[in-house]
């Protein structure tokens, strides 16, 4: 008992202080992918669509888009696109509103 | 959907006062589960755990809706729950607000059909949503914070663009 | 001025049995309860003067008569039971015209009711022997034609039969009580024999005390003589139940106490002892059948066994403390004794009345199919609600002030100067706790199941207050809110009576600055009724003015109860009475040995297997095990005599003759 007590005095505190202080593990957190533009064709934003496993990516013209809310954060687009998919590093989602959370990327690559 | 005018900005934003005047130190919590797979409730209790301790935020759980002020609705909203779900929301006191959590009511896993309803917002009014399969604690309480207008919304001006205002 | 009023009382009972004849008629049924009442006015008015004063009148009614005469006399310790009788009968007088209906069977019944009532004071108001056994035996006879209202039905025959047969088996260990008596002390009056008391050898004295108590016992209900009540109550009339219940077990009670405390002066210590002892058991036998009893009214009966054991109990303790010169603490638990007589009497009628009102309105007396009454009965449950919380002994109420008393009393057996006596009266208090706290429990029940929650049947539903009688039930809610708050003034009169049965002054020792309650001694404890009333009140009061004041208008919703969210929350998944005394009835099995059945239609696992039937019935061990072996041992009695009555006359001419031959010899030497 005692050693649990001096083992948490030298631990210190580990709650965390969100919302005031980020802690440095957050970065770590999976979350939605960010999309590059440029490197984005038809045909690769036609495999990432096919690839998702939770339908969060569709096409609709000439934009890719990606109802946050659908993703789960697999990772899969950006495991089958490094070039053109990164991780955005957002964990903080929280919306108002549905339609804030779709988000349409423009189809830049290849050819126009 | 239509853009909101000046008038609703300008009552939207004292209803977000009023808010935050009620709850923004105090809210006390209802959450339910619609039959979602439990790994979302995993997270939803691991907020009251050290690391993420929500009393300090002065957030409770109850589980009495008369005692509830925020109700946090997991899973796809099968057919089976729709009546206790409107029971729980109808049993809860003026004001209230509602979340939803993870990807389920949000309606990205799984389609109307005979068993669930899908979508959350076509069977209660959503004040916010929080995505994520499951989302973490951490965006857990990030969502809660927003709903009682402690923290702001951030994703609404995201374009998940890589390179540009993507960044923490 | 208490003799005019008695007479006025005695003559309004006469009349009203007069009227009652003619009660096929709904002017005479009126009548009759009126006057009823009115002679329970005056009754209740005599008797606190007669409180009041302190003394006994005395009368004698055809002196010189060759008939025979009737002493008359009215003591203090009369008192309490006369302010009863007159409350009693004022409650039921003004109840009966709109309980019962104009018809045949309501003439007779009313008759007797009234000269049971008659009996009845002139028990309480006998000054010898012959007038008191008239008066009882007539009082007896009265009320079995009382339970007998509705004979026809199933049970009234076996419930009056008990009623009697029991009541004639306790007549006549009273009348062997009395012969000894009177015998020893060359008188029937029964002054007399109070004072010629400490003359008579102990040996006699001994065995008159205990046919006493028995013989009274079997009237006042006292556990195991008590099966006549469950048996008798829920067959008989409301009205007749809670006069019963209400008024003639207490008379058993005031037998007890005219032996205990006038007629046999000063006893052993195992008197006192045994009647403690049959009182705690009384007490919890009673309790603890009522708390696993289905049928409101056989409930009630059992209650009434636990109170007349409390009540006794309290008499045998007031009886040791005084062997162990203790007086004031003996005057002060007789006059616990006297005031919970009067208390119970008071609820206990009130319950009884409400039983009857709840059973014309639904038709149903089985708690397990009531439920929901709240509803459309308000009136009714506010006062039911009044009487349960009485019964249960709840501030402020006049049922905690007296067994707050009585507990009291109790813990100070450590003042005895014998540490096994002690040690007994303690055993004596934490049975009567166990009691009182099972007593909540069945009353919480009772009235929870009875009158809160949803309807458990059809006719539960359909019940209302329509045509109910209200104002009799009303003035008793009324009197024992009076009782309670009003304590330290009733302490005030049952002061006088028990100065003038034991001469011990109790005053200083009862009351503080006129408001505080006292155990008999000054450093023990103490609470004030009036004050805790008044603190209830604005504890629940202000805050309710304070909310109500600055409450936003326009805020409030209806809304339906939250059930959990389940998707219908139907009559049949509230608890029952039966699941409600399971605790109960599983920790107490050895007692009740309960008879359990379970039949299932098919073994196929639950929600297919079709109904469950489980069916539980708890043994009447005292039928069992001490009556019908005694019934057997006295027919096989009877068969084994049954040659003495062969009907053949040469036998009888041959006993007529032995019997002349010796009356001969004996008349000879």
């Amino acid at each position: 008992m005692a050693l649990w007590f001096l083992r948490g005095l030298g631990r210190q505190v580990v709650t965390t202080r969100y919302p005031s202080v980020l802690d440095p593990w957050a970065s770590a957190l999976p979350t939605p992918p960010s999309f590059v533009p440029s490197r984005l064709t038809a045909e690769l934003v036609h495999r990432l669509v096919e690839s998702c496993p939770s339908g969060a990516l569709r096409q609709e013209d000439r934009e890719l888009v990606l109802d946050v809310g659908a993703c789960t954060a697999c990772g899969t687009c950006q495991r089958i696109a490094p070039d053109a998919v990164t991780t955005s590093g957002v964990f903080e989602l929280a919306a108002t509103a549905r339609a804030h959370l779709v988000k349409r990327i423009p189809i830049q690559g290849g050819d126009k | 959907m239509a853009v909101p005018g000046h008038e609703e900005d300008r009552l939207a934003a004292r209803l977000a006062g009023d808010i935050h005047g009620l709850f923004g130190r105090s809210l006390h919590i209802r959450t339910i589960d619609t039959g979602s797979c439990a790994v979302c409730e995993s997270e939803i209790r691991l907020l009251l755990a050290p690391h993420y301790d929500l009393h300090r935020l002065g957030l409770f759980f109850t589980p009495a809706p008369r005692h509830a002020d925020l109700l946090m609705v997991t899973g796809p909203v099968v057919r089976v729950m729709e009546l206790p779900l409107a029971k729980t929301y109808a049993a809860m006191p003026e004001p209230k607000l509602v979340v939803a959590v993870g990807a389920c009511p949000l309606g990205g896993v799984f389609d109307e059909d005979e068993i669930v309803r899908g979508r959350l917002d076509q069977v209660l009014p959503v004040d916010v949503f929080i995505p994520g399969c499951p989302p973490s604690p951490l965006a857990l309480l990030q969502g809660l914070l927003v709903a009682v207008g402690r923290l702001a919304e951030r994703v609404g001006a995201l374009s998940f663009v890589a390179g540009e205002e993507t960044s923490k | 001025m208490t003799a005019p009023l008695l007479w006025a009382a005695g003559t309004a009972w006469v009349l009203a049995a007069g009227l009652g004849l003619g009660a096929s008629r709904k002017i005479f049924l009126l009548a009759a309860g009126a006057v009823s009442a009115a002679g329970g006015a005056a009754c209740l008015v005599g008797g606190v003067l007669l409180a009041m004063r302190g003394r006994a009148t005395t009368t004698t009614l055809g002196a010189g008569n060759v008939v025979g005469r009737l002493d008359l006399r009215a003591a203090p310790l009369a008192s309490a039971f006369l302010v009863l009788l007159g409350l009693v009968t004022l409650a039921i007088g003004c109840y009966a015209p709109r309980y019962h209906k104009p018809e045949r069977g309501t003439a007779a019944y009313l008759c007797a009711y009234n000269l049971a009532a008659l009996a009845s004071l002139a028990v309480l108001v006998a000054g010898d022997v012959t007038t008191f056994l008239i008066a009882w035996e007539s009082m007896t006879r009265a009320c079995s034609l009382v339970i007998l209202r509705h004979w026809r039905r199933a049970g009234v025959r076996e419930g009056a039969f008990l009623f009697l047969a029991l009541g004639e088996v306790g007549f006549a260990m009273v009348v062997a009580a009395f012969v000894i008596l009177a015998t020893h002390a060359h008188s029937l009056d029964l002054s007399v024999i109070a004072a010629h008391a400490q003359s008579i050898p102990i040996g006699w004295r001994s065995t008159a005390f205990v046919l006493a108590l028995l013989g009274f016992g079997f009237k006042a209900g006292l556990a195991p003589l008590h099966i006549w009540l469950p048996a008798a109550h829920p067959v008989a009339p409301a009205d007749g139940s809670a006069y019963l219940s209400g008024l003639v077990i207490k008379l058993g009670v005031y037998g007890v106490m005219l032996f205990g405390f006038e007629l046999l002066g000063h006893g052993p210590l195992w008197w006192g002892l045994l009647v403690m002892a049959l009182g705690a058991f009384s007490a919890l036998i009673g309790i603890l059948y009522a708390v696993v009893e289905r049928d409101l009214k056989r409930f009630l009966a059992y209650s009434s066994v636990e109170n007349v054991g409390i009540i006794m109990t309290s008499v045998g303790a007031s009886m040791t403390f005084s062997y162990y010169h203790q007086p004031v603490l003996g005057a002060f638990l007789l006059l616990v004794a006297l005031y919970h007589v009067v208390n119970h009497g008071t609820y206990k009628t009130l319950l009884f009345l409400e039983a009857g009102v709840v059973e014309h309105a639904s038709g149903i007396r089985d708690l397990d199919r009531l439920g929901g009454l709240v509803h459309h009965m308000r009136a009714s449950s506010v006062i039911s609600l009044v009487g349960t919380l009485g019964i249960a002994a709840l501030p402020p109420l006049n049922g905690f002030v007296s067994e707050w008393m009585l507990f009291e009393g109790l813990f100070q057996g450590f003042r005895v100067h014998s540490h096994v006596v002690g040690v007994l009266i303690l055993i004596a208090a934490a049975t009567i706790g166990l009691t009182a706290g099972l007593a909540v429990l069945a009353f919480a029940r009772a009235f929870g199941i009875a009158f809160l929650g949803m309807p458990r049947s059809a006719e539960a539903a359909r019940a209302t207050e329509t045509g109910q009688p209200v104002l009799g039930p009303g003035l008793l809610a009324a009197a024992c809110v009076a009782l309670g708050v009003g304590a330290p003034a009733v302490l005030v009169a049952l002061d006088h009576v028990v100065r003038g049965v034991t001469g011990v002054q109790l005053r200083p020792m009862l009351l503080v600055s006129n408001l505080t309650v006292i155990p008999g001694h000054t450093n023990f404890s103490g609470f004030s009724p009036t004050y805790l009333a008044v603190f209830l009140v604005a504890v629940t009061v202000v805050p309710i003015a304070i909310y109500a004041a600055s409450r936003p208008r326009g805020a409030t919703q209806r809304v339906p109860v939250w059930d959990g969210g389940l998707m219908s929350y139907r009559a049949r998944m509230q608890y029952t009475a039966t699941t409600f005394s399971n605790p109960v009835r599983v920790t107490f099995q050895r007692l009740y040995r309960p008879d359990i059945h379970i039949d299932r239609a098919s073994d196929d696992p639950a929600g297919s297997s079709g109904p469950v039937h489980y069916r539980t019935k708890v043994q009447p061990i005292f039928e069992q095990y001490l009556y019908r072996p005694i019934a057997r041992f006295v027919k096989a009695l009877a068969r084994l005599l049954q040659p003495i009555q062969s009907g053949d006359v040469n036998q009888y001419l041959l006993y007529i003759l032995v019997v002349l031959v010796v009356a001969y010899l004996v008349y000879a030497w």
